[in-house]
């Protein structure tokens, strides 16, 4: 900024100077206001959900809302006392209350027990698709780094790869339907949701793998070549390994893209609502082709096809508050080790 | 590559292994196999577009179908009647307007208590219900009408299922019970006769409409006021217009035949330029994607509006204004914001901010602002605003590289010769990265148009065109998107009906559209790149 020595002949700002300080502090307020509404929005769905997810007593952490399925709640008036309790309860208490039977209760769907199967399902389809995408993505960006010479043809590839970071996500939604659930025939299942996923954030894998390769000095693999090593001796003993870290750390961004996106695995591999756990098939291969329940497809249902009040708040914003802070966790995850790695790998 | 060079001269040969796989050596079997991978994504590329098609190709041929018998059925030529009716009925959701504005009138102008003032406008409830009764002839033609053409199209719509069963009775070779589907096919002549014959009762009915319009607007009460007696003189002028308009109809109705072919063309164009989406209806389905794009649009415009000045102003800062500690400090912030999930974005819209923004709208002192205050939490202006925060990131990241790429000798010259570092920033560094700003800009478009879980949850869902009449307000009405339509449609649609291939249509348009602002994009920035020398 202007270095402002006090001396007896410094004369008033001038009035260009004045409207120059003006103008920066209006960029600053931009983007000051940025990060404000981020705040916002996290600060929100923090302090809301934070509700539900902690509690007062002893182990502090609501545990049934992460180890339960979603029941529907009961809410009723029983002997002046105001009753809140879900499905199974419910239907004990009325067991052992036989006065209780016919008590008139409101009821709202998911809004009692956890988002176990929520958790597990996000967890499993970012796995799987993450597998895929590394699998296929590095692979890509080994090729093009290493192997390929410019062209026709690797100019073809980076194009698709630029067009396809483009594309939609519902498109892909739609690709996914098209082809793994009524072509393949695989029906709504983790399978469809992993394929459809992993191309998904296929271009964000090869763009953060090829980054890192390129990182890896020439010397390497001149050094290698050099000993007389083969090609495929010198990216599998002297490149890939010095990429590795970059290339992990990368695509930890295109985990949380996977995790939060809701319109590609609305046909693929989300359902509303399921009894089983993904573990509970009878037969091994019966598990790939089975839904899931999502966390961000359970935040859509349960902010969009129930209402709003008070109790279904609680479990709209306890599961908003733990996606979210899943997505954050991974996101810092990434900023961190970038941040790391820049500083301990210095050639 | 280097190993296989001197494959000429055996005796320099150090291969490890002989190993063979079509007369490949093991490392160009490796070499195949990530060649392989990199050509993915052109196979996805171009499966998502085969996939597409082939699920949506289906839809101009279905949908010319649906166009066939809607004139064979004979709802076109009930049509024509109807539309003079909704234009009646037009004009008198403009009487009931004007009726709340000469209502606030006496009662804030004039200080009336609420009785006095709806006795003021006694006359005037009286004018405007025998205009509202004035079109019954036309009503009763119309509604007798529409049971016996959706009588004509629902037998045929129950024939052409018969022959689907039959079809499919055949296709698994129970020849007798196909054999005992009866079809009878519908004739069409003999059924439009009935209807064909009622043109001279509705030139009667029309008749009939007309004399009753123009004596009872002869008798349009006068109006307390100026500014309402030219609302009032407004009425009257487009009430001319209206019956002006009952000749072309009649001429509609005489020259219709309904055994004109439906033109392919008009399978696209009902489509590309058909301002109605309506599915599921009793009357006729009609599949006009321009309600969807014009929301699309409308909400990606605003959330663009909001996000290019942070966006690119946030760039400014930190690039070239920010200390080293709040550059440090805010790049990794904004990429944090742009990892919040959008579905969660979205909740928080319904759940917070639309309730904020209509609380703010009521504010007294901010009634000024067009549209303000409202009543739909739900609207384009909701779903802009949440947009915006997720095109800021994006804009924010891309700009910010632009502004990066300025070689530094550009900066030092300008101050070299003594400009201050707005002018700097402003005329030099500004203008030297533009070509990266602009594609910063459409790739954030790129990414809003494409948004789907915001919009579906946040844009209020009503498929309409907003109506532009209202000016700037127009914001605060709610919307249907592209993208909001095929998640919401997709997972109740019958599998291959005309609705589920109207879907891969719009995913077509959209798959197309991106690709598009992607090519302007990149086209952009190579054609306008300043030459770093």
């Amino acid at each position: 900024m202007s270095a402002a020595a006090t001396h007896p002949f410094q004369t008033q700002p001038s009035a260009a100077r004045r409207s120059e300080s003006a103008i920066f502090w209006l960029f600053r307020g931009a983007t000051y206001f940025v990060l404000l509404c981020g705040a916002v929005v996290f600060l929100n769905i923090f302090v809301k959900g934070s509700r539900t997810v902690f509690q007062t007593k002893a182990p502090f952490v609501n545990t049934a809302f992460f180890t339960e399925s979603p029941e529907s709640l009961y809410v009723f008036q029983w002997q002046g006392q105001k009753m809140e309790l879900g499905d199974k309860e419910f239907r004990a208490f009325k067991e052992k209350n036989p006065a209780a039977a016919n008590v008139k209760a409101e009821s709202y769907v998911y809004c009692a027990g956890g988002i176990f199967p929520c958790i597990v399902g996000t967890v499993l389809l970012v796995v799987g698709s993450m597998t895929i995408a590394l699998t296929l993505g590095v692979s890509a960006a080994v090729y093009l780094n290493e192997y390929a010479r410019d062209g026709t043809f690797i100019r073809f590839v980076r194009l698709a790869i630029l067009n396809l970071a483009g594309v939609p996500s519902i498109v892909f939604g739609l690709f996914g339907f098209g082809m793994f659930v009524i072509f393949f025939g695989w029906n709504v299942s983790l399978l469809a949701g992993w394929f459809t996923l992993a191309f998904m954030v296929l271009p964000v894998v090869i763009t953060a793998s090829e980054e890192s390769l390129k990182a890896v000095p020439k010397g390497f693999r001149e050094g290698s070549l050099a000993l007389g090593a083969t090609k495929w001796q010198t990216i599998y003993k002297n490149v890939v390994p010095y990429a590795l870290p970059g290339i992990l750390t990368s695509s930890i961004l295109g985990i949380a893209r996977v995790a939060g996106e809701t319109a590609p695995i609305m046909f693929t591999a989300a359902y509303v609502v399921r009894d089983k756990l993904p573990w509970q098939v009878d037969h091994f291969s019966d598990f790939f082709f089975q839904g899931v329940m999502a966390l961000p497809y359970h935040i859509y249902v349960v902010s969009s096809k129930i209402p709003q009040n008070e109790y279904t708040e609680r479990v709209q914003y306890g599961t908003a508050f733990v996606f979210l802070l899943i997505v954050a966790l991974i996101a810092t995850a990434s900023i961190v080790l970038r941040s790391k790695l820049r500083n301990r790998y210095k050639w | 590559m280097a190993s296989s060079a001197p494959a000429d001269d055996t005796h320099f040969i150090a291969y490890k292994g002989s190993f063979r796989l079509f007369g490949l050596t093991l490392d160009d079997c490796i070499r195949v196999f990530f060649g392989g991978n990199a050509v993915v994504s052109i196979i996805v590329l171009a499966l998502i577009t085969y996939f597409l098609f082939r699920e949506g190709s289906g839809f101009f041929g279905q949908n010319r179908d649906n166009l066939t018998v809607y004139r064979h059925a004979g709802l076109e030529y009930v049509d024509f009647i109807r539309t003079q009716q909704d234009d009646h009925a037009a004009l008198t959701r403009y009487l009931s307007d004007l009726r709340v504005r000469q209502f606030n009138f006496y009662t804030k102008d004039k200080g009336l208590s609420l009785a006095a003032a709806n006795a003021a406008l006694v006359g005037f409830d009286d004018f405007a219900g025998q205009y509202g009764d004035s079109v019954e002839p036309i009503r009763t033609l119309v509604s007798d009408l529409t049971e016996q053409t959706t009588a004509i199209k629902e037998r045929f719509t129950v024939m052409e299922d018969k022959k689907v069963e039959r079809t499919q009775l055949l296709a698994v070779g129970k020849e007798a019970e196909a054999a005992a589907v009866r079809i009878v096919p519908i004739d069409f002549v003999a059924e439009l006769k009935p209807i064909l014959g009622t043109l001279p009762a509705y030139r009667e009915a029309s008749a009939d409409f007309a004399k009753r319009l123009t004596a009872v607007l002869a008798e349009a009460p006068a109006m307390p006021a100026s500014e309402l007696q030219t609302r009032m003189d407004r009425f009257q002028q487009l009430n001319a217009e209206y019956m002006a308009g009952f000749p072309a109809v009649t001429r509609n109705l005489e020259t219709w035949d309904f055994n004109k072919p439906v033109p392919v063309t008009q399978a696209f164009s009902s489509f590309l330029f058909g301002r109605q989406w309506l599915t599921a209806s009793f009357w006729q389905d009609w599949y006009g994607v321009i309600p969807l794009v014009v929301g699309s649009v409308m909400v990606s415009l605003v959330a663009l509006i909001i996000a290019v000045p942070l966006g690119v102003g946030s760039a400014i800062y930190i690039n070239q204004i920010a200390t080293p500690l709040e550059q440090k400090f805010i790049k990794p912030c904004i990429e944090f914001i742009s990892a919040i999930p959008s579905v969660v974005l979205g909740f928080f819209g319904i759940a917070v901010l639309g309730q904020a923004l209509r609380a703010l709208s009521q504010v007294a002192w901010l009634s000024w602002v067009p549209g303000f205050p409202y009543s739909e939490r739900l609207n384009i202006l909701t779903a802009g605003c949440l947009l915006a925060l997720i095109a800021v990131p994006t804009i924010f990241t891309l700009a910010e590289d632009a502004l990066n790429n300025v070689p530094r000798a550009f900066k030092e010259a300008s101050f070299a010769l003594g400009a201050t570092r707005l002018q700097t920033i402003i005329r030099i560094i500004v203008p030297a990265s533009l070509s990266g700003i602009i594609s910063a800009v459409l790739l954030g478009l790129g990414r809003v148009i494409g948004e789907t879980m915001v919009v579906l949850l946040c844009a209020g869902n009503r498929i309409a065109i907003p109506d532009f009449t209202a000016g700037l307000a127009v914001i605060t009405q709610p919307v249907h998107t592209m993208t909001g339509i095929i998640a919401q449609e997709m997972g109740e649609v019958v599998h291959g009906s005309i609705h589920y291939r109207a879907l891969f249509v719009v995913g077509m348009l959209l798959f197309f559209l991106s690709l598009a602002i992607n090519y302007a994009a990149q086209r952009i920035v190579r054609r306008y790149r300043i030459s770093i020398g």
